[in-house]
């Protein structure tokens, strides 16, 4: 057990310190093109107001979507961009290349490397701008849960931070496995476009979703699960249940992205395949 | 202009068989516009249904959601912003330069590839806006002056749109990166044309300021004369106006093209 636990434990700390130095060379490559950095900056900025904007329009026509109203479509909105930023720090960059690596032959490279091949292909790559959006999206959620009408316990907090974790593993899960579909189509250019489709339903709140669509949004394809139910947790308090099936399904897909990514390998050609 | 025509139009004919080659892009448009659809419609039927009405400024539930279904094929038929992602790239490696010294315009090759690489949607969504009122009548295109309309100003949309990614791509000349503004615009464009919540349920506000731009030209035009919403007397000094503003903006794509071509190095940034 103790050796298990030792493996377990080094393991970890070489992944870490991989990471660090992902981070590192990402952080001096973005800095040498800073109007790529104040782009991607601006860029989320228009995202972030033309969707506040839309639900603004929305609102004024309705008080309240389901159990949401105005003030806590807002804390939603934040929870939704605070789930993309994290994507985009940690592994769109990746995921989003993952084609153009298959159809070029460019994996062999990552494949030789002696370090796990889903590990380095979907973190390799870090967006440090996003760390920058995340720290004034963090800032605004903490205004917007300090000037909300109800009282949000600690056990919320908690229990949101760490829903809000599995949102994003569900995130990266279901993008990896749609990337990871070139394996079969050879040449799957449009994997990124179709993740962002089905991640739209993501940014939605649940309260919308009835009967069997809500069902599929719950567990097939759960949406829901990435940025309205840890809104749920932080607005209104513990469902342990929802809770426990959100653990659920996270390694479900995260299992089901390792089966995918191992399977299409099997089926890789190498350069130009 | 024989000439003209044949060679430019084998630069259609040339991405028409590269796309050819992708049709899951068609698949992937196809359901891009139908999952859209379908959030949509859970949205405001919430909305219907919460505030038990009939109808938001002259709109009716099905009515609402055939606008919205047809300014989201509108909206992905005028988008050219992977056009113009493979412009800039031209302008910032110095593969501008096989335009320079061959007879083809930049601009003109550029949008025939656009033509070109949209052709594959513009044969799917034709036949599901065929398909449309025949399986669901009454909700668009009662006339058939309505049909012709509609192809006109669907006409005009894209190509004030194409000048208007290429006004942006033409500050590649100084700037280098500007795929950032590219986007920028067209994540702003998406909800400010109104592909997704029709102008008219914008504040006023917003409208006003909106009107004031060629923005409503590119979405709430076509779709508003698809569905009747805008009385056939308006048609012509809107479509006057639409191509008013193609001029404008044409003329500013090449002022900015021919003083850009000037700063131009001809080599990779």
């Amino acid at each position: 057990m103790v050796m298990v636990y030792e493996h377990m434990e080094a393991l970890v700390r070489r992944a870490l310190s991989l990471w660090v130095s992902f981070f590192q060379n990402s952080l001096t490559r973005d800095m040498e093109f800073k109007a790529n950095f104040l782009g991607g900056l601006f860029v989320d900025l228009v995202y972030y107001s033309v969707y506040f904007f839309l639900f603004n329009v929305i609102y004024s026509y309705v008080d309240t979507l389901g159990v949401f109203s105005r003030q806590d479509i807002m804390i939603f909105l934040v929870v939704c961009y605070l789930a993309d930023t994290c994507d985009m720090f940690f592994f769109s960059g990746n995921i989003f290349s993952l084609n153009q690596l298959m159809v070029k032959g460019e994996l062999d490279f990552f494949l030789l490397k002696p370090v796990d091949s889903q590990f380095i292909t979907s973190l390799r790559k870090v967006r440090a701008y996003a760390l920058a959006n995340f720290i004034i999206l963090l800032a605004l959620l903490i205004r917007q849960i300090y000037y909300y009408p109800n009282n949000i316990a600690l056990i919320n907090i908690s229990l949101f931070i760490l829903s809000f974790i599995m949102g994003i593993l569900l995130w990266y899960s279901i993008d990896f496995i749609i990337a990871s579909t070139c394996f079969w189509f050879k040449n799957f250019s449009v994997s990124g476009w179709l993740s962002h489709e089905i991640l739209k339903f993501s940014s939605r709140p649940d309260s919308i979703y009835t009967g069997f669509m809500r069902k599929i949004l719950f567990s097939l394809m759960p949406m829901t699960l990435i940025a309205s139910v840890p809104t749920r947790f932080l607005l209104y308090g513990p469902d342990w249940d929802l809770f426990l099936w959100q653990l659920f399904i996270t390694i479900i897909f995260l299992f089901s992205s390792r089966v995918v990514w191992h399977r299409g390998l099997l089926r890789y050609e190498s350069a130009s395949s | 202009m024989k000439s003209w025509l044949i060679k430019y139009f084998a630069v259609v004919r040339m991405t028409w068989i590269q796309t050819l080659e992708y049709k899951a892009n068609a698949l992937v448009g196809t359901f891009a516009i139908f999952s859209g659809l379908f959030i949509e419609f859970l949205i405001w039927k919430q909305v219907f249904q919460a505030q038990n009405i009939n109808e938001i400024r002259g709109f009716t539930f099905n009515g609402l959601m055939v606008y919205i279904f047809l300014c989201m094929i509108v909206g992905q038929l005028k988008s050219s912003w992977a056009t113009s992602m493979e412009m800039i790239d031209s302008i910032r490696t110095g593969e501008l330069n096989k335009y320079l010294i061959r007879p083809i315009s930049f601009f003109t090759y550029h949008f025939m590839m656009f033509i070109g690489h949209n052709s594959l949607f513009y044969i799917v969504y034709t036949i599901v806006i065929i398909l449309f009122p025949i399986l669901i009548p009454g909700w668009c295109f009662h006339t058939k002056i309505q049909i012709v309309g509609f192809i006109i100003s669907l006409g005009i949309s894209i190509y004030l749109s194409y000048t208007i990614y290429f006004c942006m791509v033409c500050f590649a000349f100084w700037f280098g990166e500007v795929r950032s503004l590219v986007i920028a615009y067209n994540i702003a464009n998406s909800i400010l044309s109104g592909q997704i919540i029709p102008l008219r349920l914008f504040p006023e506000g917003a409208r006003e300021i909106i009107f004031l731009t060629p923005i409503q030209y590119l979405v709430d035009f076509p779709v508003s004369i698809a569905t009747g919403n805008l009385p056939i007397e308006f048609w012509i000094p809107k479509m006057a106006m639409a191509l008013l503003w193609c001029c404008i903006i044409t003329i500013t794509g090449r002022i900015l093209y021919g003083y850009g071509i000037r700063a131009y190095g001809g080599f990779g940034a």
